[in-house]
C-alpha cells in the first residue's frame, strides 16, 4: 500500500535535487502548501518540467512503476494536478491507484 | 528614403502614442524628433550605407528608432536580442560585423567599432542597389546558426498597404522577424507597440489588463502556461479579440483548451519563416489546425510532402550555408504537411532540431559541453516530447567508467549551467552501453 506521505517523501527529495541546481531566491519549501505552478511559485516553465522528469524518474526508481505525469489528460484537468505539492501527490496515488497500486 | 511611407505615417499620428516601454509613453512626433537625432548621432560614428551593423537591444524606445534610422541609411542590420547575450560572438562572426551598437533597457547606448571589413557577396549585392539589409539567425543542423541574408526594402513592402492596428503586446522577440513584423505592421498603420521585458504567464496578463490589449501574438507553449498557471483567471483579460499562435506546431489538446477558456477570442494561426518573411493565413476555424497560407507575393506547392514556397521578400541566401532554394527558386520549408483543398496542416519540422517551448536547440551544441565533462565516453542529445514545454532535451551518455545515475544527472546539470541557456540543459539523462551511430558514422538521434 502506497500512502501520500509515502509520496510527500519522494516529492521533498525531488525537491531537495531541484534546490541544489537552483539560484537561492528559486528554492522551492518542502511543505504540502507550497505551489509548485502558479503565482507564487518560483519556477518557471523548465523548472516544472525539471521537476516532474525528476519525480517520474523517482516514482520509477523508488516504486518500480512508470508512471507519465505531465501528459495531454494532466494539461487538460479543470484542476491543475501541479498547484501545490499536496495536489500533486494527489494525482500520483490516483495515477497509481487507477494502475492498481494504490 | 526606404523608410518614407512610415514617416508619412508619423507624421499623419503625430499626437498618437507610438510606444509604451515601461510605463512611459512615447508619441509618433517623438519617434519623429529622435530619428532626426539618431540620423546626425550616426553620421557622427561614421555609420555610412552599406556598413554591417549589429544592434543589441529589445523593443524599447531607442533601440526601435535607432533600427528605422539603420534602415534609412541602408547599413545592413543585425539584430540581436539583449536577454540572449551568449550567442553574440558567434553571430557576430558569421554576419561579419563592423560595428555593434546596444541600447540598454534605460536606454543607454554604446558603440563599438568592431576590426573587421564585410566583404560577403551578398552584402556586395545590396551595396551595389543602395538597399538596406536584414540578418536574421535561423537553426542549422550543422550545429552553428545560419545567418539568412534580406533585402529589407523587400519586406518592407507589404508594410505599405494599410491594414488595421489592433493593440498588440510585442511578444515575440526583437532578433527574429516574428517580432519585428509585429512591431513593424503597428507603427506602419499608426498603432502603439506594446513591449514589455518579462514574458512570464503573469505578466504578460496583467499587461493586457492594464494597456486593455487586443492581440496576443504567441507560442502554443506559451498559451499552454498561460492556461495551466490559472494566470489567466487572475486578470481581466476581457480586452482580448484575438490571439495568433505559431514558431512551433500547435498541439490539438492545447487549442481545444484555448478556445474552451477563451470562447469570444478568434483564434488564428500564422505561418513564417526567418528565409522569407511571414505569410498571409487563416484557420479553417478556431478550433482547427487546417489554415490557408499565402498572400500577395506567396505561392505554395507541396512536394513529398513537404511545402514548399517562393516568396517575393525571400532571402538572398544564407552566409554560411548552401543555398537553401531549388533551381527554380523555391524554398523547401522542411515543414511536413498534409492537404486538404486550398488547406493545409502543418505536422511539424522535419530535422533533428529540438523546439522547446519555441526556442531551438541545437543537439550539436549541448553535445559538444557535455563532451568536455570527465567521465564521458559519447553523448547523443535529442528530443522527446513533452505536454508542458512541447519538447523536452535528453541526452544519452556512455560512460568510460561505472557511475551512479544521480550522480551523474547532477554533475551533468551543473557542468551546463552558465554554459549553455537553461532550457538547452538536457532533463532527462540516460546511461547507455552501445555505441551511438550507425553504418554511416552518423548520430542517432531518434529516441
Amino acid at each position: 500500500m502506497i500512502t501520500k506521505s509515502k509520496l510527500l517523501h519522494i516529492i521533498y527529495n525531488c525537491i531537495d535535487e531541484l534546490n541544489l541546481q537552483n539560484e537561492p531566491d528559486k528554492q522551492l519549501l518542502k511543505t504540502e502548501e507550497t505551489v509548485i505552478f502558479g503565482k507564487a511559485s518560483p519556477l518557471d516553465s523548465l523548472g516544472l518540467v525539471n521537476l516532474i522528469v525528476a519525480l517520474e524518474d523517482a516514482v520509477n526508481d523508488e516504486l518500480n512503476i512508470e508512471i507519465i505525469l505531465a501528459d495531454e489528460r494532466a494539461m487538460s484537468m479543470e484542476s491543475s494536478p501541479f498547484k501545490t505539492v499536496s495536489t500533486l501527490a494527489d494525482y500520483i496515488l490516483l495515477l497509481l491507484q487507477e494502475n492498481g497500486n494504490g | 528614403m526606404p523608410i518614407d511611407f512610415l514617416i508619412n505615417v508619423f507624421e499623419e499620428n503625430k499626437d498618437k502614442i507610438a510606444i509604451i516601454w515601461k510605463n512611459e509613453s512615447y508619441s509618433y512626433e517623438w519617434l519623429l524628433t529622435r530619428l532626426k537625432y539618431w540620423d546626425k548621432k550616426l553620421n557622427d560614428m561614421h555609420v555610412n550605407v552599406g556598413d554591417v551593423v549589429a544592434l543589441i537591444g529589445d523593443f524599447t524606445p531607442d533601440c526601435i528608432t535607432m533600427l528605422l534610422s539603420l534602415i534609412n541609411r541602408s547599413s545592413i542590420i543585425v539584430p540581436l536580442n539583449s536577454t540572449s547575450k551568449m550567442d553574440y560572438t558567434e553571430k557576430l562572426n558569421i554576419s561579419q560585423t563592423e560595428k555593434v551598437v546596444s541600447v540598454d533597457e534605460i536606454n543607454e547606448i554604446s558603440f563599438e567599432q568592431l576590426n573587421i571589413k564585410a566583404n560577403h557577396p551578398f552584402y556586395t549585392e545590396l551595396r551595389s542597389i543602395n538597399a538596406p539589409g536584414l540578418v536574421l539567425y535561423t537553426s542549422g543542423t550543422s550545429g552553428s546558426p545560419k545567418g539568412a541574408v534580406h533585402n529589407f526594402l523587400k519586406l518592407l513592402n507589404k508594410f505599405k498597404t494599410h491594414r488595421k492596428a489592433l493593440k498588440t503586446v510585442n511578444f515575440l522577440m526583437f532578433d527574429h522577424w516574428g517580432g519585428l513584423n509585429t512591431m513593424f505592421h503597428t507603427i506602419s498603420n499608426g498603432g502603439t507597440v506594446l513591449g514589455t521585458k518579462d514574458r512570464s504567464p503573469d505578466s504578460i496578463c496583467a499587461f493586457i489588463e492594464k494597456h486593455k490589449i487586443e492581440l496576443l501574438p504567441a507560442s502554443p507553449t506559451f498559451l499552454n502556461l498561460l492556461i495551466i498557471s490559472g494566470a489567466y483567471l487572475r486578470y481581466d483579460l476581457s480586452s482580448l479579440q484575438l490571439i495568433t499562435y505559431g514558431t512551433e506546431p500547435m498541439p490539438e489538446f492545447i487549442l481545444k483548451k484555448l478556445k474552451n477558456k477563451f470562447p469570444t477570442v478568434k483564434l488564428q494561426q500564422t505561418y513564417g519563416l526567418i528565409e522569407l518573411g511571414v505569410l498571409r493565413s487563416k484557420s479553417k476555424s478556431d478550433d482547427s489546425l487546417w489554415v490557408k497560407v499565402g498572400g500577395e507575393g506567396f505561392e505554395t506547392r507541396v512536394v513529398d510532402e513537404i511545402l514548399q514556397i517562393k516568396a517575393d521578400s525571400a532571402m538572398l541566401g544564407y552566409l554560411n550555408a548552401s543555398s537553401p532554394f531549388t533551381n527554380d527558386g523555391w524554398f523547401i520549408t522542411g515543414d511536413q504537411v498534409e492537404i486538404d483543398g486550398e488547406y493545409i496542416k502543418i505536422l511539424g519540422r522535419k530535422s533533428e532540431l529540438i523546439n522547446v517551448g519555441g526556442e531551438k536547440v541545437y543537439p550539436q551544441e549541448v553535445e559538444n559541453i557535455i563532451l568536455e565533462m570527465d567521465n564521458i565516453k559519447d553523448v547523443t542529445v535529442y528530443g522527446e516530447k513533452n505536454a508542458i514545454t512541447g519538447n523536452i532535451v535528453c541526452a544519452r551518455v556512455t560512460l568510460k567508467q561505472p557511475e551512479d545515475k544521480k550522480n551523474l544527472a547532477s554533475r551533468l546539470k551543473k557542468h551546463c549551467i552558465g554554459k549553455m541557456k537553461g532550457y538547452m540543459i538536457p532533463v532527462k539523462i540516460l546511461i547507455v552501453e552501445e555505441m551511438q551511430y550507425n553504418e554511416r558514422f552518423k548520430k542517432i538521434r531518434n529516441n
